[in-house]
């Protein structure tokens, strides 16, 4: 389906990452991202990349007041002014942190389905394309927080703490990607 | 600025050549990673079948269709229907012959009442026969908006909603609130449409025993306990009660004051299906919460048809903004069927007049009721089910001949016995393959206001010979 169509689907969420112009609107939203905290005159160039980064895969995993506190601690930490073009390899890592919200936190939709609520104890991707593996969607969603983070770990010159927090965030991300881990809740967090 | 930035890229591809090897080897981990992702083909998860494609085959072959019609054998004939000519109103024509209607929900004689067809026939000069649309298309005629309106005004909740089909009324309105996951307790007797209504909502049923309220509390006991070992499980269940007020398969009341003390004591919420006790009971019709004084905010939600007291077609939900609001969008019957013919809706509001200017039927027909209900009692071979105030009760076999079909034959005797005499009665029938708890076979015997004294004597009269004559 595309965005804004009439559709008979039952479940949008499952469709809405194959819909036109989706995967466009997500890398300039991730490049939007990365200008704004550019803008910020604290952050240095390496922080402004892992924050990309780390933002991306948390955003609001953690709520407001959580989001606020990491964002004061990674502003103690940088304080040169960054270069615009170049780009900040830092706060890339920021940026995976909202891959990890809406995409294996968030469960259900957030919309009534005819269904009878299939879908409630789902997280959205589990409920990509009705649990299929490997489709291009999905392909999609697993190599871009790839890309990000070898440009995170190139602009930050693979500076020893930068590069933990980007892998651990990389990781946190990847592996609920997996198929094995399709409906698995570790130590039964977040299964109802 | 350009130089400064080549100069920038230099120092970057500089610290590229002096990476540590660890994270070198990780990036190289990476890309191979993504070069599988790129060339793995796409599977469901539950893919795996342990079956090869020439057993599938195998099976594909063997399977014989049924045929279309299946063959009627010769102790089961076709059933034969009663064939009405002319409204079912208290002078019924079945099969040529005209009786007394003691067989339609026909409570407060609302069916033949001219007043009431006057007003219909005047709203379908003006509207015309139906509305060709659901309520959200062109389909919500003022007349729609009225009763709603008086509806609520009538039973004093803050809204009221409109169905176009009796049936789907409560068979729309439990999926709208209970999904999967969700824990239903359901009276055994409920009636189909709520039994429908629940398997539409795919949540998890627990039925307790008829009118039964310890049978009750022992399951409400039971979950409290699994919700204690479950906390979060607990936190996102919704749980309700399903009751309905006048129970049309058995005509017992529901015990109202001691539900809501136990929805309060569990957290449960009421679902109350008022078809047959909305017009019957409480000092001015308003159903079941009046005739036991419970406050109408304890309720969650009231939903009735108005195929019996009101003598229309549909149902109507009622309860707070808040709750019936949801059904605007998610009660299927509401969004999906079209809306309830705009002459219907009339003909339900003039009722709802006669209802509110003569208080006295009510009391009346609750009068005829006991009067009936005092004259079948002791019948040998025959017992009475239902309250003394119920219109709607059921005869039974007291010594069952062992099979339920012989005993639809014995009690269909009885039924064409009184009609050659003028006494039109029914037998309650069910679909027996799909209900969950068959009640057994029996005669429904309705009362209604415009029955006389006399009708309803030689009515009693007449079964009592039946039964002596057949059951002897």
């Amino acid at each position: 389906m595309n965005v804004g169509v009439a559709h008979s689907e039952v479940n949008p969420n499952t469709r809405i990452m194959n819909s036109r112009g989706i995967w466009l609107t997500y890398a300039l939203g991730v490049g939007m991202l990365h200008i704004v905290l550019l803008s910020i005159p604290f952050f240095s160039v390496p922080v402004v990349w892992t924050l990309t980064n780390v933002i991306h895969n948390l955003v609001s995993k953690l709520d407001v007041r959580s989001r606020t506190r990491s964002q004061q601690t990674d502003r103690r930490a940088g304080r040169r002014e960054g270069l615009l073009i170049v780009g900040s390899p830092m706060c890339l890592c920021f940026i995976l942190q909202g891959m990890y919200v809406f995409l294996h936190a968030v469960k259900g939709t957030p919309f009534e389905t005819p269904d009878q609520g299939k879908a409630r104890l789902l997280t959205h991707w589990e409920q990509l394309d009705y649990g299929v593996q490997f489709t291009s969607s999905r392909k999609f969603f697993t190599i871009s927080p790839i890309i990000i983070y070898f440009l995170a770990s190139f602009y930050t010159k693979y500076d020893p703490t930068h590069c933990f927090i980007n892998t651990a965030s990389l990781l946190s991300v990847l592996i609920p990607k997996l198929p094995q881990l399709h409906g698995v809740r570790i130590f039964g967090i977040n299964k109802y | 600025m350009a130089s400064g930035q080549q100069w920038v890229l230099v120092e970057m591809v500089q610290a590229f050549y002096e990476a540590p090897a660890y994270h070198l080897i990780l990036e190289g981990i990476l890309i191979l990673w993504i070069i599988r992702l790129l060339f793995s083909k796409t599977y469901k998860l539950q893919d795996s079948s342990d079956l090869t494609e020439k057993e599938i085959e195998e099976i594909i072959e063997e399977w014989q269709p049924e045929p279309l019609v299946p063959r009627m054998s010769k102790e089961k004939p076709a059933p034969s229907y009663n064939i009405v000519s002319g409204p079912p109103c208290h002078k019924i024509t079945v099969n040529g012959k005209q009786c007394i209607n003691f067989a339609s929900f026909n409570f407060l004689g609302l069916l033949d009442n001219d007043r009431v067809k006057n007003q219909a026939l005047q709203s379908l000069r003006k509207y015309g026969v139906g509305t060709c649309g659901p309520r959200g298309f062109y389909g919500t005629f003022d007349v729609h908006l009225e009763l709603e309106d008086r509806l609520a005004k009538f039973m004093r909740t803050e809204e009221a909603i409109i169905y176009s089909y009796g049936f789907a009324t409560i068979a729309s309105a439990i999926p709208a609130y209970s999904k999967r996951g969700d824990i239903v307790f359901v009276d055994e007797a409920a009636c189909f449409s709520i039994q429908k209504g629940l398997q539409a909502s795919r949540s998890h049923i627990k039925y307790f025993r008829h009118n039964d309220m310890e049978d009750l509390e022992r399951i409400l006991k039971q979950q409290e306990l699994e919700d204690q070992k479950n906390p979060r499980k607990a936190r996102v269940t919704r749980r309700f009660i399903v009751v309905e007020g006048l129970y049309m398969n058995t005509g017992a009341i529901c015990p109202l004051p001691e539900l809501v003390k136990l929805k309060y004591k569990y957290k449960v919420r009421i679902f109350l299906e008022e078809s047959l006790s909305f017009g019957v009971l409480g000092q001015h019709g308003r159903g079941v919460t009046e005739h036991f004084g419970v406050n109408i905010d304890d309720i969650d939600l009231i939903s009735a048809n108005m195929e019996n007291s009101l003598a229309s077609v549909g149902g109507f939900c009622c309860g707070r903004s808040f709750v019936i609001d949801h059904q605007r969008l998610s009660g299927q019957g509401y969004c999906f069927s079209a809306s309830l013919p705009p002459m219907l809706a009339s003909a339900a509001i003039e009722a709802l007049n006669i209802m509110e200017e003569d208080q006295d039927i009510f009391r009346l027909l609750r009068d005829k009721c006991k009067l009936i209900h005092k004259e079948l009692q002791g019948i040998s071979g025959l017992k009475v089910v239902g309250e003394s105030i119920s219109p709607a009760f059921h005869l039974q076999l007291e010594q069952s001949s062992g099979s339920r079909e012989s005993d639809v034959r014995i009690l269909n005797r009885i039924v064409e016995y009184c009609m050659d005499r003028k006494i039109a009665l029914t037998q309650a029938h069910y679909l027996e393959k799909e209900e969950k708890f068959l009640p057994p076979p029996s005669i429904r015997v309705v009362v209604t206001v415009e029955q006389t004294e006399e009708e309803l004597e030689m009515a009693a009269n007449l079964i009592k010979e039946a039964a002596q004559n057949i059951l002897q």
